[in-house]
């Protein structure tokens, strides 16, 4: 009798176990994580800066970005040693945008996503 | 090759697998979201607020990725050891899972969370506040596969490898440990809280570190080799790297003036508090707290932006590295908008700072936590 009545308890401590694990419930309709990405304002320089960044980072990377033209500029030539693919002629164009919508006083918010499967 | 290259598509539903299984276990609670810093690769922070937990689940669990990633096909995927040992060779999951199994419940924190909140800005995920998780890993012992492999005296340095592939001329994503940390606490983990680890946390194998920042815990390993010097490359001799002494903020240290990001600095976080509360009336106070030793001796909070401390009661849950949860009952004495903050002391005596150390890759951000709340009469 008492060796029943531990494993009764047993088994009751085993279901309350699995019974409080944590429970996740995301907003189904949320984009998948990886699935949307922000889009890049209008404006000069966009087209450059889109073709040689979106091979690599959605735009996302670049929108949460508060930098500097000196910033920017260093970021840039990185990313050309790196291998991004970006005429010579068109730097100026595409640091000006980058700057421009990306400087130092700009505001980000995340993509809210749930993951796949959910 | 051990592994084959994979689109989105595929990586996205790898990574569902476990979850679609999680999901069936437990009913649902309540509307959630993870916040995307990054399209692709992937880059994804936790609420703070959903941070309430011992031990994270792994579907609000932080993702960070240097890039797409190559994920090992697991049916190729082999280990290789190599470097200064005195058998090398390779070894497949199944054979590792032979070996005494290991366990460590502690946090994981990208070394960048926190970068968005450093001022002047810099480049790089504007991560915030959530970056970070507390995990429970399962795995086999670092220093079990190594005595395996018969690790020589001369190795001073794990050089570590995943299958990451970076596009074009960026340097590939290689680091190193240092043997001492590793052969003491390191875990080669294939399960994360009791799941297979999912793909996008390095299936089918991670290096766990505990204490120390996310840059070691390498995704989807597929190589060690114990070396007697550091690793070279990017990711060591430039990125990853903090300054030896304080500098102003704004200043750029050179790479000497620097050395590798290690440890977790002290920090705690508040992830509870009202928006809105009564004066003379009591309200409770939540949040975790961690560092780069093993645990936390005591979390305070103040509302006077640290005039006077009060002292949180710490949650009794606790292993080597993991978090502390804590709660504390503060009543408001005043009316009007009150800033509350919170700071963590390590049991080695560290004590979070006010501001940040200024770094100019912003890593371990741990500066004081505020929080506001409206206070009415």
């Amino acid at each position: 009798m008492k060796r029943a009545a531990i494993i009764v308890l047993a088994l009751a401590a085993a279901f309350a176990s699995a019974a409080t694990k944590r429970s996740v419930a995301f907003d189904p309709n949320l984009p998948v994580l990886g699935t949307k990405f922000h889009s890049l304002p209008a404006g000069t320089g966009k087209q450059q800066v889109e073709a040689s960044c979106f091979p690599c980072h959605s735009a996302d990377m670049l929108v949460q970005q508060r930098l500097t033209e000196k910033q920017w500029t260093a970021e840039v030539d990185k990313m050309i040693r790196w291998g991004a693919v970006m005429k010579e002629s068109d730097k100026p164009a595409a640091v000006a945008y980058l700057v421009k919508n990306f400087g130092p006083a700009n505001k980000f918010t995340p993509v809210r996503t749930r993951p796949a499967g959910y | 090759m051990p592994f084959d290259e994979i689109d989105r598509r595929r990586f996205l539903l790898l990574a569902a697998a476990p979850l679609l299984v999680a999901q069936k276990a437990v009913a649902p609670r309540a509307r959630e979201s993870m916040l995307q810093m990054n399209g692709y690769a992937v880059n994804a922070e936790t609420p703070l607020a959903l941070l309430t937990e011992y031990v994270t689940p792994n579907e609000l669990f932080f993702v960070r990725s240097h890039w797409i990633p190559r994920t090992p096909n697991p049916k190729k995927w082999r280990l290789t050891i190599d470097g200064e040992v005195d058998r090398s060779g390779d070894i497949t999951l199944s054979e590792l899972k032979k070996l005494p199994h290991a366990e460590a419940t502690c946090v994981l924190q990208c070394a960048g969370n926190g970068r968005g909140l450093y001022s002047p800005p810099l480049p790089g995920v504007q991560w915030r506040y959530g970056a970070v998780g507390n995990s429970r890993w399962t795995g086999v012992r670092v220093r079990d596969v190594l005595e395996h492999a018969g690790v020589k005296p001369s190795a001073k340095h794990l050089h570590v490898f995943g299958s990451d592939d970076p596009p074009g001329k960026v340097p590939p994503f290689h680091r190193s440990v240092e043997l001492e940390k590793v052969l003491a606490d390191g875990i080669l983990a294939f399960a994360m809280n009791g799941e297979p680890l999912p793909v996008a946390h390095g299936a089918p194998l991670r290096l766990i570190v505990p204490g120390w920042a996310g840059d070691h815990w390498m995704k989807w390993l597929v190589r060690l080799s114990p070396q007697a010097e550091a690793q070279k490359g990017f990711y060591m001799e430039t990125a990853y790297r903090y300054p030896l002494t304080p500098g102003a903020p704004g200043v750029a240290f050179k790479p000497e003036e620097m050395a590798p990001v290690t440890e977790l600095f002290v920090k705690s976080n508040i992830t509870t508090a009202p928006a809105k509360a009564r004066a003379k009336h009591a309200c409770e106070i939540r949040g975790f707290a961690f560092s780069g030793a093993p645990d936390i001796a005591k979390v305070e909070i103040s509302d006077d932006d640290g005039a006077t401390w009060q002292e949180t009661s710490l949650d009794p849950r606790h292993d080597p590295y993991a978090w502390r949860l804590w709660s504390h009952h503060w009543t408001p004495s005043r009316s009007g908008t009150v800033r509350l903050c919170a700071r963590a002391t390590d049991s080695r005596g560290n004590v979070q700072p006010r501001e940040a150390t200024w770094n100019q890759s912003g890593y371990l951000q741990n500066s004081w936590h505020f929080v506001d709340v409206e206070v009415t009469a």
